[in-house]
C-alpha cells in the first residue's frame, strides 16, 4: 500500500515538473501554426497596390469592356524626380492620347487642336481605385481576399471590395503578386453581375523611366483651356436632402454647358473617393417618355427625373436606386 | 532657276567644280536662298539643327498679301454673311475644342447615345443591347410601345443628354 502511494506521489511530481514544458511546447506549436497561416490582409495588399501604382515605372496594355464593346488602350507611367508622368492612348481608331504631368493633363487628337486642362487628380485607368483611401474606406467597403489566379501571365491575387450598402457598386481587383500593380478590375452590382471590366493583357515594369515619356515631359504642353467662369447667383437654388453614405458634395455651382449657348444650369458634384456623380438641375423640361429616363452603359448611369417643373439629371457610376433617391431629394432652398 | 537646283545640290556635296556655275549661284539671290534652305534641310536631317524652331511663320506674308489685296469696287460688299460668320466661328471653335475633352475622356458619351437613338427609332433591334438588369430582373430601357415623341423631340433630347454627358466628363477632368 505504502509502496503504491509513493508511486502516485512520484508520478504527480513528474507530471508537475513536466507540465510547464508541456504548455510551453503547446504555445510554441500554436505560434508556429499562426505564423504559417499569416498572410497579408486584403488591406495590406490594397495599400501595396496604391503605393506601386504611384511609384513604379510601368507600361500597361489593357482592354476595357462594357456591354459588348471592347476598347484596347495603353498606359505608360513613370516617375521622374518624384514627379509622375502618365501617357495614355487609344490603340484602335483615330489617335486619341493624353499626357498628364506637372499639374496638367494635355489631350491630343487627330484633326483637332491639342489643349491642356489644369488638374491635380490622377486620371489614368485604375486611378480611382488605386488612389482610394482604403483605411477610411472600410466604413463603406469590406475587403476580402478571394484567391489566386493568373492574369496577363502573372501570378495574381483577387480582392473583393464589397459595398456595405446598396447605394454603390462593388469591385473585384486582381493584383500582380510580384509588383502589386492592378491587373484587372471588375465593377459589379449587388446581383454579382459584371457591369464593366478592365483587364491588363501585358504588364512591363522597368527599373528606369521610359525614355520616350521622359522626352514628352520636356515638351511644352499645349495651351491651357480655361472653362467659362461659373456664375454664382444670389439665389443658390437647390439642395440635397439625402446623400448616399460616404458621399460628399465637392462642387456646387451654376455653369453653362459648352455645346450650346444655353442658360446656366445648376450643378452639384458628389464624390465618395472612388466615383463622382454629376447632378444637373434645370427648369427647362425636355419632352421625354417614361421609358427613356434611364440610359446605362457599363457602370455609368444617366437618370432623368421630372418633378414639379424641374428636370433633374444624375450621371455617374452608381446603381439606379441611388440616382433615384438623389433626384428625389432635390429641394429648392427657401 | 530650276536648272541650278541640281548644281546647288552638287555644290553642297562638294562635288561642283564649275566656276561659272558657282559664280552664277553667288550672284543670284534666289539661288542663295535655296542654298541656305538646302543646308538647313541637311542640318535637320543630320539632327544638327540644335533645337532650331522649324515652324515656318507665314503670317507676315499672308498679312502683306491681304494689305496688298485691292478691293474690287464693282462688287457690292455683302454684309449679312460676314456677320453670320462672325457668330459661327467662336461657337465652332469652342465646340471643336470641347469635343476632344469628351471623346478622349470617354467614348461612353457617343456610344451610349447612339445605342439609345437606334433603339428609339427601331425598337426591334436594340432593346437587348440597351437593357441592363437591375436587381436581377431585366428592365427594358428604351422600348417604345406608344411613340408619343416626334423625331425632333428625340433629337433635341439626345442633344441635351449629350451636352450633359460631355459636361460630366469635363467636370470629372477638372474636379478638385
Amino acid at each position: 500500500m505504502k509502496h503504491r502511494s509513493f508511486l502516485v506521489v512520484l508520478f504527480s511530481v513528474i507530471v508537475f515538473l513536466a507540465s510547464p514544458q508541456l504548455f510551453a511546447n503547446q504555445e510554441e506549436a500554436s505560434q508556429k501554426i499562426i505564423t504559417k497561416q499569416v498572410q497579408p490582409s486584403a488591406l495590406t495588399y490594397l495599400k501595396k497596390m496604391k503605393q506601386a501604382y504611384k511609384e513604379l515605372n510601368y507600361e500597361l496594355l489593357y482592354l476595357n469592356t462594357a456591354q459588348n464593346q471592347i476598347e484596347p488602350k495603353q498606359l505608360i507611367h513613370g516617375v521622374l524626380d518624384g514627379q509622375r508622368i502618365a501617357y495614355f492612348c487609344y490603340l484602335n481608331g483615330g489617335i486619341r492620347e493624353s499626357l498628364q504631368f506637372d499639374g496638367k493633363i494635355s489631350y491630343y487628337q487627330q484633326g483637332n487642336q491639342a489643349y491642356s486642362l489644369v488638374t491635380n487628380r490622377d486620371h489614368s485607368v485604375f486611378a480611382n481605385i488605386a488612389n482610394f483611401d482604403f483605411d477610411s474606406g472600410n466604413k463603406n467597403y469590406e475587403y476580402l481576399i478571394l484567391g489566386k489566379s493568373r492574369i496577363a501571365g502573372k501570378r495574381a491575387i483577387a480582392i473583393r471590395m464589397t459595398s456595405k450598402d446598396m447605394y454603390r457598386y462593388s469591385y473585384i481587383i486582381w493584383l500582380d503578386l510580384g509588383s502589386y500593380l492592378p491587373l484587372r478590375l471588375e465593377t459589379i452590382n449587388k446581383s454579382n453581375l459584371i457591369l464593366e471590366q478592365t483587364m491588363v493583357v501585358s504588364l512591363n515594369v522597368t527599373e528606369s523611366i521610359n525614355p520616350w515619356i521622359k522626352r514628352m515631359s520636356d515638351q511644352k504642353a499645349p495651351d491651357v483651356l480655361h472653362l467659362p467662369k461659373t456664375t454664382v447667383k444670389d439665389v443658390a437654388p437647390w439642395e440635397l436632402t439625402w446623400l448616399p453614405p460616404g458621399f460628399k458634395v465637392i462642387k456646387d455651382d451654376q455653369h453653362k454647358l459648352m455645346v450650346h449657348d444655353t442658360d446656366p444650369i445648376s450643378y452639384i458634384m458628389l464624390n465618395d473617393g472612388i466615383v463622382s456623380v454629376s447632378i444637373y438641375i434645370s427648369t427647362k423640361m425636355t419632352n421625354l417618355t417614361k421609358q427613356q429616363n434611364i440610359i446605362q452603359r457599363g457602370g455609368t448611369l444617366l437618370y432623368t427625373k421630372q418633378q414639379e417643373n424641374v428636370e433633374v439629371n444624375v450621371i455617374g457610376e452608381i446603381p439606379l436606386i441611388t440616382a433615384e433617391k438623389i433626384a428625389s431629394s432635390i429641394k429648392a432652398v427657401k | 532657276m530650276k536648272e541650278y537646283s541640281q548644281d546647288i545640290s552638287t555644290l553642297i556635296d562638294n562635288e561642283l567644280h564649275d566656276d561659272m556655275v558657282i559664280k552664277h549661284i553667288l550672284d543670284d539671290t534666289e539661288s542663295q536662298k535655296q542654298f541656305s534652305r538646302y543646308q538647313l534641310i541637311g542640318d535637320v536631317m543630320r539632327d544638327e539643327s540644335e533645337g532650331l524652331d522649324l515652324r515656318i511663320d507665314i503670317t507676315d506674308s499672308v498679312m502683306a498679301a491681304i494689305v496688298n489685296e485691292t478691293q474690287d469696287n464693282k462688287i457690292a460688299p455683302i454684309a449679312t454673311p460676314e456677320k453670320a460668320e462672325s457668330n459661327v466661328v467662336p461657337f465652332m471653335k469652342r465646340f471643336g475644342q470641347y469635343a476632344i475633352a469628351a471623346s478622349v475622356a470617354g467614348v461612353v458619351v457617343v456610344s451610349s447615345l447612339m445605342i439609345n437613338q437606334n433603339a428609339a427609332t427601331d425598337p426591334s433591334v436594340t432593346p437587348v443591347l440597351n437593357t441592363v438588369p437591375f436587381g436581377g430582373a431585366a428592365a427594358p430601357v428604351s422600348l417604345q410601345a406608344t411613340p408619343v415623341q416626334t423625331k425632333s423631340d428625340i433629337k433635341e433630347r439626345n442633344e441635351h443628354l449629350e451636352a450633359l454627358l460631355k459636361d460630366h466628363q469635363l467636370q470629372l477632368q477638372v474636379q478638385p
